[in-house]
């Protein structure tokens, strides 16, 4: 089996539209959940959200840009910033053919579909668009990506709720593995902050209020006052590729993704279940070849939910044992919000910091750590540590599909 | 602006084109307009003009000066011009 390279990433998240914004701000433990405009407020009565101040003019033409959806946006510009820095495309002769697309999202176009519904049941128009099937449909965003770029190798799409782009790297991991392809752009992006998508998140009764006094501390995960997630937009992209050839054309390597563990609990839709999260993380560790004690952080799923912080921690000690109190442990969507269908993606990037830099990103706001879930929190603020020999992320979804990452130093 | 400025401007803007450059002769797929683009920018001509062009009329516009026809017609027959 081949072993695989990440040497290049992207990121346009809440907290900064590149790599190197959201490595500072994860850093400062700065959080990018704010209040959302009245438009989204009004109705729904969600109050705060991870948004992103996007300005599509700054990477597309104005007729292109009114053709692509928000959640495609998002995920040509990561997916660009990715293939740029490790100049995959660059050398001649490059074979597209053996160059694939492995991405997810959990909604797709969502900001399509929904433009499309208030036209026919809001106006009572029944005349849409004739791009609402493409721009909406849930492979537009890595299809775009493919076409793009001229990648004409493998391509996934994978669409399982929160985990979806934690498994669209998982998957490129074992394509490349496999000999199947030479590289593989994979990632994921969400843009779902729309009112028909927020007022059905709020009927499920898992968004966080706005926190009264700093709205950017709305969300809390593993603190006792922890009151629900704060959803949130964005999409971060890799370039996955043959360790031996990456090494041969002399790119840099950020990291090495060692480790993919898919599980199904099989038991509920939204209840989390610690044995379908002990199977991923075990499985990821043994692909891996790493024992517990081998881990230096984990980057939890860690929605601050009520149930799932409790479960995922009972999950992680039955996993490591007397390891867990020495592992660090944090959720980041106390920061850059949860981004469902990215997330795993987005989580992935924050593994680089602490991978490459020795920097351990925090749980936001962490100020009342929750018994019921006893871990070694990074709490508030940044940890410096000297860089971890592997970390891993654990991205936990509703439909009981669970996945978790592990990435190696290079 | 006449018909067929409003629908170079459009085309300008829908396909990223400098408007002085557009032939309105030349078939659209020359200009690098494929069906797709096509029908989505249709939607729009008749979106910014108020009309509807059949799919049977829709076949036989080839070029942007068949479209300004066909809109012009349109209009006519709506009493809009």
């Amino acid at each position: 089996m081949r072993r695989v390279a990440v040497t290049g990433a992207g990121v346009v998240s809440p907290l900064g539209t590149t790599v190197e914004k959201f490595h500072d701000s994860l850093a400062a433990g700065r959080s990018g959940i704010r209040r959302l405009a009245p438009e989204l407020t009004a109705h729904t009565g969600v109050q705060v959200g991870a948004t992103i101040d996007w300005n599509p003019a700054e990477l597309f033409k104005e007729g292109e840009a009114a053709n692509l959806d928000r959640v495609t946006q998002f995920a040509l510009a990561a997916a660009g910033q990715a293939i740029a820095a490790s100049g995959l495309l660059a050398a001649a002769g490059v074979a597209r053919e053996r160059i694939g697309v492995s991405w997810g999202t959990g909604m797709g176009g969502a900001q399509t579909q929904e433009a499309s519904y208030q036209q026919v049941y809001g106006k009572g128009e029944w005349r849409v668009r004739p791009l609402t099937v493409v721009m909406g449909m849930a492979n537009a965003a890595g299809s775009n990506v493919a076409v793009r770029h001229g990648l004409r190798g493998p391509f996934g799409n994978y669409s399982t709720a929160c985990s979806s782009s934690a498994m669209a790297l998982g998957e490129a991991m074992r394509t490349i593995a496999a000999g199947r392809a030479d590289a593989m752009i994979a990632g994921g992006s969400e843009a779902l902050l729309t009112p028909g998508v927020l007022v059905a998140w709020q009927a499920l009764r898992t968004l966080a209020p706005a926190d009264a006094s700093n709205p950017a501390a709305s969300c809390k995960p593993f603190d006792k006052r922890r009151a629900g997630l704060v959803l949130g937009e964005g999409a971060a992209a890799f370039v996955l590729e043959d360790e031996a050839r990456a090494r041969a054309r002399g790119a840099r390597i950020y990291a090495l993704l060692t480790g993919y563990g898919n599980s199904c609990d099989a038991v509920h839709m939204s209840r989390p279940d610690r044995d379908g999260q002990i199977r991923a993380m075990k499985e990821a560790l043994a692909e891996a070849q790493l024992s517990p004690q081998d881990i230096g952080y984990i980057n939890a799923h860690g929605t601050a939910t009520a149930v799932g912080d409790v479960v995922e921690a009972e999950a992680i000690n039955a996993v490591f044992g007397a390891a867990a109190r020495e592992l660090p442990v944090s959720s980041t969507k106390s920061l850059h919000g949860h981004l469902l269908g990215g997330s795993g993606a987005l989580e992935f990037a924050a593994l680089l910091l602490a991978l490459e830099h020795g920097i351990l990103p925090p749980t936001g706001f962490l100020e009342q750590p929750d018994p019921a879930c006893g871990l070694r929190h990074v709490a508030q603020a940044a940890q410096r540590v000297a860089p971890p020999r592997a970390v891993m992320s654990n991205s936990f979804a509703f439909g009981g599909s669970n996945v978790v990452l592990v990435a190696a130093r290079a | 602006m006449d018909t067929l400025g409003r629908i170079r401007q459009l085309a300008a803007k829908e396909f990223s084109i400098n408007p002085d450059g557009l032939d309105p002769a030349a078939p659209l797929d020359t200009l690098g307009i494929d069906s797709l683009s096509f029908i989505e920018f249709m939607f729009k001509v008749e979106e910014e003009f108020g009309v509807s062009v059949s799919d049977e009329d829709l076949k036989a516009i080839k070029t942007l000066a068949d479209l300004e026809r066909h809109v012009a017609a349109a209009l006519a027959a709506a009493g809009k011009a």
